[in-house]
């Protein structure tokens, strides 16, 4: 299935309808720590292994970048592994590489992010690394020059030559005006090839501080020592004023937009999405995200989902279908439903074939076995999610980044599974309404040097 | 047996949990054989799940010539509908079913082998279940015509998007240059799905889908005996055994050609050229897998550190990724590397990564590379290990490729092992830049 919310990874990709839960014993095993320069820790204990994840979160994503920039927090990312006064260009990863580490960075829209994987007493020597480049990144114009054509390829790789990108970049800049989200979180390729290495210093001196990072770790650690050890490598690094947010809220939508976007592609697509709220820090309790959670999973959340059983199956409209929504964001949160169109049919079955299959939730409502089906997924998946040491640190950061506490993970999971079939009724009724529709359509065109080789 | 095998169990976790630099793996059991069928599990008792997953020998190798895509829809079709002297369920039926249990079920085919994987919580009402589901979907898939014609249209679309995008065609290219007239070097194609009938199918799961070819592999929270019993119970309606199956043609050598004969140059109007090169080269049981896979990382396996990203992507700037692999399974897999690059780079591209590889070869690593590889493959050892997915890979890889079931422990110390002759002799022995296959898809300049 297609990822429309483009996350930018360094090396993989993840997604989930259930992207939140609380583990069970979360509050035994989860420790909370504040340094004196603002920087904020949490560790996880696992000691079903003898390895540990670090990350390092910065709360500066593609979301703070001003147009004529775009791209800037991810290209910093990539200048990150370009040396220090300490540890030259490109001896991060092979520092790293020697503990037997497996690490990597990714860029979103709401943050940057930095993580290691060791054996668990490698943890002082990466951690040591990743302090270092916290304050004392040093890069120069040559290592700029070279690496901002690496990202030109990667833009070119991702976006240029991929039509699924090329959809969803138009996409989000049409569904918003002029909230920051409308940017693609690689940037524009204009942007990059006018990027100045002053441009991605600047990124830096703003927003790599203690007091814009949190730092989690997870696995078999023992937490007074580790959090003595973050104190000894992160804790001298001085607190600077961050820059001032500004809100750069989005304008109300009046009306159903849409975009058509050529590009090389078999099969058309077609992709509506909604502005629906997301959960808000200190409304917690407000019912409506979660709701809204459970009919993306109502709708696409297994294989026999309704999406997937009366547009793929029933009706043969579609060859695949998928239905999104994150309640957990910095910006504004979209309900996104999206197929790819069965040979023969057109935009116009496809989308009525949608409405039709919303309207009856909107109209009927959910049975009681579907959500019960939901939320018995969702459970089982805090046991699942226990699995992966890194899996939990990922969560932990995410949370946190979008302005809650990890302490809110159990909550979270309590309310959802507290939903009614009547609640996700009502928020299907209420929001996925014509006013904030935005239409995105791919519409096919043959690549002039290929002749369906597939056909032979 | 249960508890013969608890006081290792309690050694080997406390020794994960008191020694850090401990490498051991929680040992492997082999199940006792049930109807030719084998069984292999590894108990980790600390969370309240289970991993299985059922190997079939039953690949795309399998599938005749003009007939490709036949072993892919047979085990794309296990879950899509059962119906025995037992009862039927719809695929609705069966995805409810999987859902309301709070599991995951997934079938997918490779090239060598079909997969059910399973993941559910331990709890026994719902394994078995859970077991009770896939031992049908394993034995009675219905192969309804409705049902195997949608998904061929599904297949088809998706084979024709495909078409659209240069990684799938360059890969397809690559593979039929390499592969030649072996099963795998023909992928599917619309017209070979088109013409595939549901007795077509049913007839290919009778001939393949026995027990005497099936392998399976747990890992979680239950004990041998409980092992045991669902091993058996997922195999037992299957036949035990069946009619010779034709041995497959043997895959041979890449042969020495002139550069005209193995280089192809597909014309695609992509803003990248995308370059692949590379030959046959080894199974996973062969000798020298370790001092091939120790050179490789340094190569092009090792992500930032491997001298093919160094010299393209560190050094030049030409390239978001470059890498080199060997895939070896039962078969002779392939090695393969490759890249990326915007169109009037790429011949500068193929000239470094050319040269980057034919040193390798006639040099293999330098000792303070080959020190770097095996400092980050030994110390990173229990990353591999350290959750059930992992695990279940491990255990299912080793398992199928026939391997000693001490691999794990004795991984770290044969890494150590390799020398730099080693690898360089390797290298020669197995690879030769005048054997090696290169595909270029983009724009011509």
């Amino acid at each position: 299935m297609r990822h429309y919310l483009q996350l930018l990874f360094f090396g993989f990709l993840f997604t989930s309808p259930f992207a939140l839960g609380a583990s069970p014993q979360s509050s035994n095993d989860t420790h909370e720590y504040f340094l004196s320069n603002g920087l904020k820790l949490i560790i996880r204990e696992d000691h079903r292994a003898p390895t540990v994840a670090h990350m390092v979160w910065y709360r500066a994503g593609s979301m703070d970048e001003f147009n004529g920039t775009t791209g800037v927090a991810h290209v910093l990312e990539h200048m990150m592994f370009k040396g220090t006064d300490k540890v030259k260009a490109g001896e991060f990863s092979r520092l790293v590489a020697a503990e037997g580490g497996r690490e990597n960075a990714f860029t979103t829209r709401d943050y940057t992010a930095f993580f290691q994987q060791v054996e668990k007493t490698k943890l002082n020597k990466v951690m040591e690394l990743e302090a270092d480049r916290m304050v004392h990144l040093n890069f120069d114009d040559a290592e700029f020059a070279k690496e901002i054509q690496v990202v030109m390829e990667e833009r070119r790789l991702r976006t240029e030559d991929n039509p699924d990108s090329l959809l969803n970049e138009s996409l989000m800049a049409t569904a918003f005006m002029s909230s920051p989200y409308r940017h693609p979180v690689i940037g524009w390729m204009n942007d990059l090839i006018n990027m100045k290495a002053s441009d991605a210093r600047q990124w830096y001196q703003y927003w790599y501080a203690p007091n814009n990072a949190t730092v989690v770790i997870s696995g078999d650690v023992d937490p007074e020592k580790t959090y003595r050890l973050v104190e000894k490598y992160y804790g001298g690094i001085q607190a600077h004023a961050l820059p001032v947010r500004k809100p750069q809220i989005e304008p109300e939508q009046k009306g159903v937009k849409q975009v058509h976007v050529k590009a090389p592609a078999d099969g058309a697509q077609l992709v509506m999405v909604w502005k629906v709220p997301r959960l808000q820090p200190d409304g917690i309790n407000n019912d409506e995200p979660y709701a809204l959670e459970l009919l993306a999973a109502v709708l696409d959340g297994y294989d026999n989902a309704r999406l997937n059983r009366t547009l793929v199956k029933q009706e043969r409209l579609a060859d695949n279908v998928d239905a999104q929504y994150d309640m957990i964001s910095r910006g504004p949160a979209l309900f996104i439903v999206g197929v790819d169109l069965a040979k023969g049919k057109t935009v116009a079955q496809a989308e009525a074939g949608i409405r039709k299959t919303l309207a009856e939730v909107a109209d009927k409502g959910v049975l009681d076995s579907e959500l019960k089906r939901i939320q018995i997924r969702l459970l089982s998946n805090q046991v699942y999610k226990r699995d992966s040491i890194f899996g939990q640190a990922m969560e932990i950061g995410g949370f946190e980044m979008a302005g809650f506490s990890w302490k809110d993970l159990d909550t979270v999971l309590e309310r959802m599974q507290k939903i009614t079939p009547a609640q996700v009724q009502a928020v299907a009724k209420k929001y996925l309404v014509d006013t904030t529709l935005t239409i995105a359509i791919l519409d096919p065109q043959a690549r002039q040097s290929t002749k369906a080789e597939a056909q032979k | 047996m249960k508890t013969d095998f608890k006081p290792l169990i309690l050694s080997a976790l406390m020794a994960l949990a008191l020694i850090s630099s401990v490498q051991a793996a929680l040992p492997i059991e082999q199940l006792d054989s049930f109807h030719g069928a084998k069984g292999y599990l590894v108990q980790t008792k600390t969370l309240p799940m289970l991993d299985i997953e059922i190997s079939i020998d039953a690949g795309s190798r399998y599938d005749p010539s003009a007939k490709s895509g036949l072993a892919s829809l047979t085990g794309a079709l296990l879950n899509k509908g059962i119906r025995s002297s037992k009862g039927a369920l719809t695929e609705d039926q069966i995805a409810d079913q999987v859902a309301d249990l709070g599991a995951d079920l997934s079938v997918g085919v490779t090239g060598e082998r079909a997969l059910i994987r399973i993941r559910c919580l331990s709890r026994s009402d719902i394994r078995d279940r859970a077991v009770g589901l896939a031992r049908q979907i394993l034995s009675n898939p219905s192969y309804e015509p409705a049902v195997l014609n949608r998904e061929k249209q599904r297949i088809s679309a998706g084979l024709l998007e495909a078409e659209t995008k240069p990684d799938f065609v360059l890969e397809r290219r690559f593979k039929k240059a390499v592969y030649g007239d072996y099963p795998l070097g023909n992928a599917m194609t619309v017209k070979s799905i088109a013409a595939l009938t549901a007795s077509e199918l049913k007839q290919f799961h009778q001939q393949f889908y026995r027990s005497d070819r099936v392998i399976v592999s747990m890992v979680g929270d239950i004990s041998r005996a409980e092992a045991q019993e669902m091993m058996q119970t997922l195999v037992k309606d299957l036949p035990a055994t069946g009619s010779a199956i034709p041995p497959l043609p043997e895959l041979f050598r890449s042969p020495i050609e002139s550069t005209a004969d193995r280089e192809i140059q597909i014309p695609f109007d992509s803003q990248q050229a995308h370059i692949a090169m590379g030959m046959t080269a080894i199974a996973r049981n062969n000798p020298d897998y370790f001092p091939l896979m120790v050179g490789n990382y340094a190569l092009g396996g090792g992500g930032f550190v491997s001298r093919l990203m160094n010299e393209v992507r560190e050094k030049r700037g030409l390239a978001y990724s470059a890498f080199s692999y060997f895939a070896p399974g039962q078969d002779n897999g392939i090695f393969q590397a490759g890249l990326q690059t915007k169109n009037d780079q790429a011949s500068m591209a193929l000239d470094v990564m050319t040269e980057t590889i034919a040193q390798f070869i006639a040099k293999g690593p330098t000792q303070s590379e080959l020190d770097a590889a095996k400092a980050n493959l030994a110390n990173g050892f229990p990353l591999r290990i350290d959750n059930n997915r992992k695990l279940l890979d491990n255990v299912s890889s080793i398992a199928w490729n026939g391997l000693p079931l001490n691999t794990l422990d004795t991984w770290t110390e044969q890494v150590n092992a390799v020398t730099r002759d080693q690898i360089e002799t390797a290298f020669q022995k197995y690879l030769a830049m005048d054997r090696m296959k290169i595909v270029v898809l983009g724009a011509k300049q």
